[in-house]
């Protein structure tokens, strides 16, 4: 027996809490981690592009930089966010207007299918054609 | 008596309509198209990947590629701020920090994608 | 049926004034069928009679034994304590309610939302005739079954962070009307359910279809609201109305 053991306090926002949760309940929170993450990329990625306006040799210079492997890691991150809330997306499209419903964790792992498909191309097609 | 007894202490802000969502789920499948021709052109359609100074200049010189590039800009900046808009919400805001929301995010929508138009133009008129 | 073994029972305490809550941990012993509504029960008994929690049916028809075992919305009434991996039982009260205490939650705010949608069908479902559903029908099953267990609630991320969402059962029973009105007012209950924090706030985790022990699938209902909404709001169709479906409010 054992008592007044204290409740910790939450250290995570509530729509994060992913205890008992089922398969559409984490593709929701990975829904809104890769829009998150996607958000901050447009973001960073319209701040980079003022680079143009100051000349070739800064643009080229950042473009070799960008063709290192530590930037391709996150391209291939951007990759599979983008993917995955691409085609997530889809599916929630169709089911918020009410097509496909009960349909619908079948449809969200036939679209991961389709999905691990385009990451791995693209991926690859990352790694090989840049030079 | 009210039909909806759990607003009876909000604001009349909370009583209006919202098909917000609807708006960010037209402008993701837009993206679809939109950031699919634009990751393809920008990462794989040039000899070793990412665009040069001189390829990125050639390409918006383009009008077509110009015109799309601005669309893609601005249906992805509408998207964005009303999914950040939509996380936000869920933090159930009063009102007012609601209405401050729908500001702040509609200056930073319009700013980038301002921004985002005057860059396209200045690189063109580099070529 | 004499296999028994002892499992450790982790409990969810709070008492109003208390700063904080905190977990009480009971030794139960447990037969293949203890529930782990009779382990709790068992602890009130025979542990700590200052332990709170609901209960009436004993067989999922009450709906007031909700609570999240081991982090998953559950009736208590009809969940087996063999049936739950592990030595340990975490049990806590649904979460997006306000506590009273332990493992009883204030269902005042579930009810507020829920009633105004669905009480008048329920009360009358089993005594009017047209309440008979036609052959072949079986959706009409649906609001009859909820229970008010408030498990849905508890699971739903919207649920947990806006507190005027309207939430899944109250839409499930919303859905319910709008599907079989029995003289309640249609565009007005779909009126309610077209705001910002009604069926467009929900994110379509679905999780309030995936614990709903009633089969009432509030996900799929929310769904249909959005689809009638939409469809009502098509150009050609308001025109043929003779104008908007439903009124601004
Ligand atoms: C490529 C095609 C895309 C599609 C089909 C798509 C689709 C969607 C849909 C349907 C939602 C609503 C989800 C919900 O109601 O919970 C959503 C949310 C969101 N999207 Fe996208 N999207 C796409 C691209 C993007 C991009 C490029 C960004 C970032 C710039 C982005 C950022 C977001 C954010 C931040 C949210 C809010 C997430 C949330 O509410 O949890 N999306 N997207
Ligand atoms: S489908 Fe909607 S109502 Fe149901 S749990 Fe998910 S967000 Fe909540
Ligand atoms: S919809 Fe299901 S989970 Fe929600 S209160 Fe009704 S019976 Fe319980
Ligand atoms: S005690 Fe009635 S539903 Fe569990």
């Amino acid at each position: 027996m054992n008592r007044g053991e204290l409740v910790p306090r939450r250290r995570w926002p509530a729509w994060f809490d992913v205890r008992g949760r089922h398969v559409s309940g984490w593709a929701f929170i990975l829904n809104r981690l890769t829009g998150l993450g996607l958000v901050l990329y447009l973001i960073i990625h319209l701040w980079v592009l003022r680079l143009l306006t100051q000349g070739e040799a800064r643009w080229n210079a950042f473009i070799a930089l960008a063709k290192t492997p530590p930037f391709l890691v996150l391209d291939t991150i951007l990759f599979f966010g983008i993917i995955y809330h691409a085609l997530n997306g889809i599916r929630l499209t169709l089911v918020g207007l009410g097509i496909g419903v009960s349909a619908h964790k079948r449809m969200f792992w036939v679209l991961m299918g389709i999905g691990l498909v385009l990451f791995v191309l693209s991926t690859w097609g990352l790694w090989t054609m840049t030079k | 008596m009210s039909r909806q007894p759990w607003l009876e202490d909000a604001p009349p802000a909370y009583r209006g309509g919202d098909r917000w969502w609807l708006v960010q789920a037209i402008t993701g499948i837009l993206l679809l198209v939109l950031l699919a021709v634009h990751l393809i052109a920008n990462h794989f359609i040039v000899e070793g990947g990412l665009r040069t100074y001189q390829d990125v200049v050639a390409y918006l010189s383009h009008p077509f590629v110009f015109v799309w590039e601005i669309v893609f800009l601005i249906v992805v900046t509408v998207h964005a701020a009303l999914g950040v808009r939509s996380i936000l919400l869920d933090l159930g805001p009063s009102p007012r920090v609601e209405r401050i929301i729908n500001g702040v995010l509609t200056l930073l929508a319009a700013a980038a994608i301002s921004y985002g138009i005057w860059l396209s133009w200045v690189i063109r008129s580099q070529g | 049926m004499t296999e028994q073994r002892t499992v450790q029972f982790r409990v969810f305490r709070y008492k109003q004034g208390r700063e904080r809550p905190w977990y009480d941990t009971f030794d139960v012993t447990v037969t293949p069928r203890t529930t782990v509504l009779e382990a709790l029960q068992f602890i009130r008994r025979v542990h700590d009679p200052s332990l709170m929690l609901r209960h009436s049916c004993h067989h999922a028809s009450c709906g007031t034994c909700g609570m999240r075992i081991n982090g998953q919305e559950r009736l208590a009434c009809i969940t087996r304590v063999h049936d739950i991996a592990g030595e340990r039982v975490t049990v806590e009260p649904l979460a997006n309610l306000p506590i009273i205490g332990d493992l009883v939650v204030d269902m005042k705010a579930f009810y507020a939302k829920f009633t105004p949608m669905a009480m008048p069908l329920i009360r009358h479902s089993e005594f009017l005739p047209e309440a008979e559903p036609p052959e072949g029908v079986d959706t009409y099953t649906r609001l009859e079954n909820c229970i008010e267990c408030g498990l849905c609630v508890s699971v739903c991320p919207v649920a947990a962070s806006d507190p005027l969402y309207l939430g899944p059962a109250a839409l499930a029973a919303a859905w319910r009307v709008v599907q079989e009105p029995r003289g309640q007012n249609v565009p007005e209950i779909l009126a309610q359910v077209d705001t910002a924090h009604g069926c467009w706030r929900c994110h379509i985790a679905m999780e309030c279809s995936a614990v709903c022990p009633s089969h009432v699938d509030p996900g799929a209902a929310i769904m249909a609201l959005r689809g009638t909404l939409i469809r009502q709001h098509l150009p050609w169709r308001r025109k043929q109305q003779g104008g908007d479906a439903h009124e601004p409010r």
